[in-house]
């Protein structure tokens, strides 16, 4: 069922607003406001250091070069495990290599910082959401441990799922006006939203009639920002940033993994796509780093990791270089980590860190212990 | 090792006196499953892996068993048994196995020592028989910058020469010729393109314009595969997108079993090379040099369209169809893309012994009054060249 039009304005109206007001016209956070809060970004998708850090890189993100000098800049945040996205993104929110099936067939094999950070602090399920971009990710908010496992989860939400049931709905039954109208794409985005998150594979958790409606709500008006915001809407990762910042203005959760994708648009084998896909995330990023400065619930209280899960295969030796991330070479294993906000003490740093240390670095912000993990907190950003 | 197996009596022979039964497991298997379709082999990769085993069987077993341990020693600490890795067998689950596997570095490293003793004895062997070859890429017209800016991220190997715009045509020509007086094989010629190509008697011509009709039902295919039916992964998609192959009215390589079963593993190799037209170009290209090793080779790239909004959701979708937005030319990204391929172009045919020190390397664009070139020393070309320097240096 569909939203009414009056409906779909109410919401898009209550989006323009937040968007218009000062800060302090807001509605008032309810939750959270004054405990520490942690936002890891994977600046995903697969991108290699040459076309970020380096001199001829800089060039592609202007936004984080504009950030690193306010920041910790970790030179050397190296990814030891599998070579795929998602034992990747598992290992950085687990703390330990993992090595499960590629394709999301299995969940992490150990507890995940949203199910540490939950069981141990009795944190309700909107305390920890995971905005992730692929339908693979799925599984990502919660382990298979015994002692942990979905009821200490994140709310899994998928964008892009959600856009790609949309988008092939629109094709087949528009054929002559296809996705070049944006309302024809919102109208079908709004119609899976109201039908159940779980047909495209999300993880809502219930949390009674009113919050549901709450969610729906939320994830609501992050569709209409994305659809009728000021640039032509292209991508999954867009989507996943308007939906990252309604979840925050709402439940301003104290955990959040933000999964964006688009750099893996190498694999189509155009080298301009895919530094036009690393400017885009690094937009992206920017904004969610501006929405932490300008939102109460964040700002000055909210540690944010920002990492490629891994890069991408180097020019010299393999294959077919940027297109694939498989070889296992320097250029796959050795990325960067800047880490932003509270507790982290500006500078750089050439000590080696890992992927799996960002999960101990977590727990320890979130004042939890990570329990049989072999990443260690990194002191720098524990101040 | 299965009997029905159908290889060379050269590498059956071998076969019958237990050689892949000598090797490690995981480097039996996979190159049993190399050779599984023999006659879908190119005569290049054929003589390839007699002259391997041929080595390995003539070899000192000491030697050989000296050159294998350290494949044996990863494949302990990977768990490599019966039951991981049953005989013979290398599909996607054994590949999977290894890349989830925390020793998969060390074997990676121990497969790479393996090859790093044994190639240098084919090398030389093919060495000896080496001959003069030539590489043509060309660019289109619209690139939108001048030949200063063209080829930069190889600019440090050769040097920009002066050409006539007029001349290219005759340059290209020089691949027909070539395989109509000297091709060693149907597969020794090769001429790859974004744009639609003629036919090349002697040779092979892949285009990606005339693989149209043979992409679209693909990406149909695909897509009905994906959304419609119960594909669980890669795994399930992969057989059945062997299914798939070229019909004799989507192509004419579809008479030749090797030439279809080429393109359908191009096309379907995942890489975009369904929808970008130099994706196809390059891929084929790479896989082209690797498997066929051709004497001649012209590679002509073409300009990429513009993606449409919402593309990337729309992988297997028709871009003309989804969206009324007119198709436009990305001349500037195309630009940005090829001056990579170049780059990956060259360093491909360079792995291989047959083009060291053999091989005239010509990048030009349509229209442009210079060309780039990389050649060995004893190809004289000053600071012009024309088609009758190539004609001699292939000894046309």
């Amino acid at each position: 069922m569909f939203l009414s039009k009056r409906r779909f304005l109410q919401l898009a109206g209550l989006s323009i607003a937040n968007r218009v007001l000062p800060a302090w016209c807001r509605p008032t956070p309810k939750r959270n406001d004054q405990a520490r809060k942690v936002i890891i970004v994977t600046f995903g998708g697969g991108v290699r250091y040459a076309e970020t850090f380096t001199q001829e890189g800089e060039r592609n993100i202007p936004r984080l070069m504009e950030m690193r000098p306010n920041g910790h800049f970790f030179k050397t945040c190296t990814n030891a495990g599998v070579l795929s996205h998602f034992n990747s993104t598992a290992s950085i929110l687990t703390g330990n290599w993992q090595r499960v099936d590629d394709f999301g067939f299995q969940p992490p094999s150990g507890p995940t910082i949203f199910e540490q950070y939950r069981k141990q602090t009795g944190a309700g399920a909107m305390d920890a959401w995971a905005i992730a971009t692929n339908k693979s990710f799925a599984s990502m908010g919660a382990s298979g441990s015994r002692d942990f496992g979905v009821p200490y989860g994140a709310n899994v939400v998928l964008p892009k799922q959600l856009l790609l049931e949309a988008v092939q709905e629109v094709v087949k039954k528009n054929p002559k006006e296809g996705v070049a109208s944006r309302d024809n794409v919102m109208r079908q985005l709004e119609g899976i939203l109201s039908e159940g998150y779980e047909g495209v594979g999300w993880t809502i958790f219930k949390a009674g009639k009113q919050l549901d409606q709450h969610v729906r709500d939320t994830l609501t008006r992050g569709l209409v920002e994305y659809i009728h915001g000021p640039e032509s809407p292209s991508s999954g990762d867009e989507l996943t940033f308007f939906i990252t910042r309604e979840v925050m203005r709402e439940f301003a959760p104290r955990v959040m993994l933000v999964n964006f994708w688009d750099m893996d648009v190498a694999h189509w084998g155009s080298y301009s796509l895919y530094l036009q896909a690393i400017t885009k995330t690094d937009r992206l990023t920017g904004m969610l780093w501006d929405e932490v400065q300008s939102n109460p619930s964040y700002k000055d209280k909210t540690t944010v990791l920002v990492l490629p899960e891994l890069g991408r295969d180097g020019d010299q030796n393999a294959s077919n270089g940027f297109l694939n991330h498989r070889s296992g070479d320097a250029s796959c294993r050795n990325m960067w980590m800047l880490a932003m906000g509270a507790g982290v003490k500006r500078g750089e740093t050439d000590r080696p860190v890992h992927h799996v240390d960002v999960s101990a670095t977590a727990a320890q912000l979130l004042g939890v212990k990570s329990t049989e993990i072999i990443g260690r907190a990194i002191p720098e950003l524990l101040s | 090792m299965p009997s029905q197996l159908k290889v060379s009596p050269a590498l059956q022979g071998l076969i019958d006196k237990g050689l892949f039964e000598r090797l490690p497991v995981s480097f039996g298997a996979f190159f049993f499953d190399q050779v599984k379709d023999w006659e879908l082999l190119f005569p290049a990769e054929r003589g390839y892996y007699e002259r391997l085993f041929a080595l390995l069987d003539r070899s000192d077993p000491a030697l050989v068993a000296n050159l294998f341990a350290p494949i044996r020693e990863a494949e302990q600490k990977m768990g490599v048994n019966e039951k991981t890795w049953p005989k013979g067998v290398f599909t996607l689950d054994q590949v999977d196995f290894l890349n989830r596997n925390a020793s998969y570095a060390d074997w990676r490293k121990a497969v790479a020592i393996v090859f790093a003793r044994v190639d240098p004895m084919l090398d030389a062997e093919v060495a000896r028989s080496g001959r003069p070859r030539f590489v043509l890429v060309t660019a289109p017209a619209d690139i939108p910058v001048g030949p200063d800016r063209m080829w930069r991220r190889i600019e440090k190997l050769g040097k920009r020469v002066s050409v006539d715009p007029s001349g290219l045509d005759e340059m290209q020509s020089l691949a027909a010729q070539y395989a109509a007086a000297k091709a060693q094989s149907p597969y020794d010629v090769w001429i790859i393109g974004a744009e639609n190509l003629k036919a090349l008697p002697g040779g092979v011509a892949l285009s990606y314009e005339r693989l149209s009709a043979y992409r679209l039902r693909l990406m149909e295919q695909v897509n009905k595969l994906v959304n419609a039916e119960d594909i669980r992964g890669p795994r399930q998609l992969g057989e059945r997108l062997k299914q798939l192959k070229l019909r004799a009215e989507e192509g004419a390589i579809a008479a030749d079993p090797i030439l279809s079963e080429f393109a359908r593993s191009i096309l379907l190799a995942g890489n975009g090379t369904l929808l970008i037209n130099n994706t196809f170009v390059e891929w084929a290209a790479v896989q082209a040099i690797r498997r066929a090793r051709p004497s001649v080779a012209v590679i002509a790239f073409g300009i990429r369209n513009k993606v449409k909004p919402f593309s990337s959701l729309l992988i297997y979708a028709n871009q003309e169809t989804t969206t009324p937005i007119p198709t436009q030319m990305d001349t500037l990204g195309t630009y940005v893309d090829l001056e990579v391929f170049y780059q990956y172009i060259w360093q491909e045919f360079e792995k291989y012994i047959e083009y060291r020190r053999n091989t005239v390397y010509v990048f030009v664009a349509a229209g442009m009054d210079e060309a780039f070139v990389i050649a060995p020393p004893d190809f004289a070309h000053g600071d012009s060249l024309k088609s009758q320097q190539i004609k001699g240096w292939l000894g046309l």
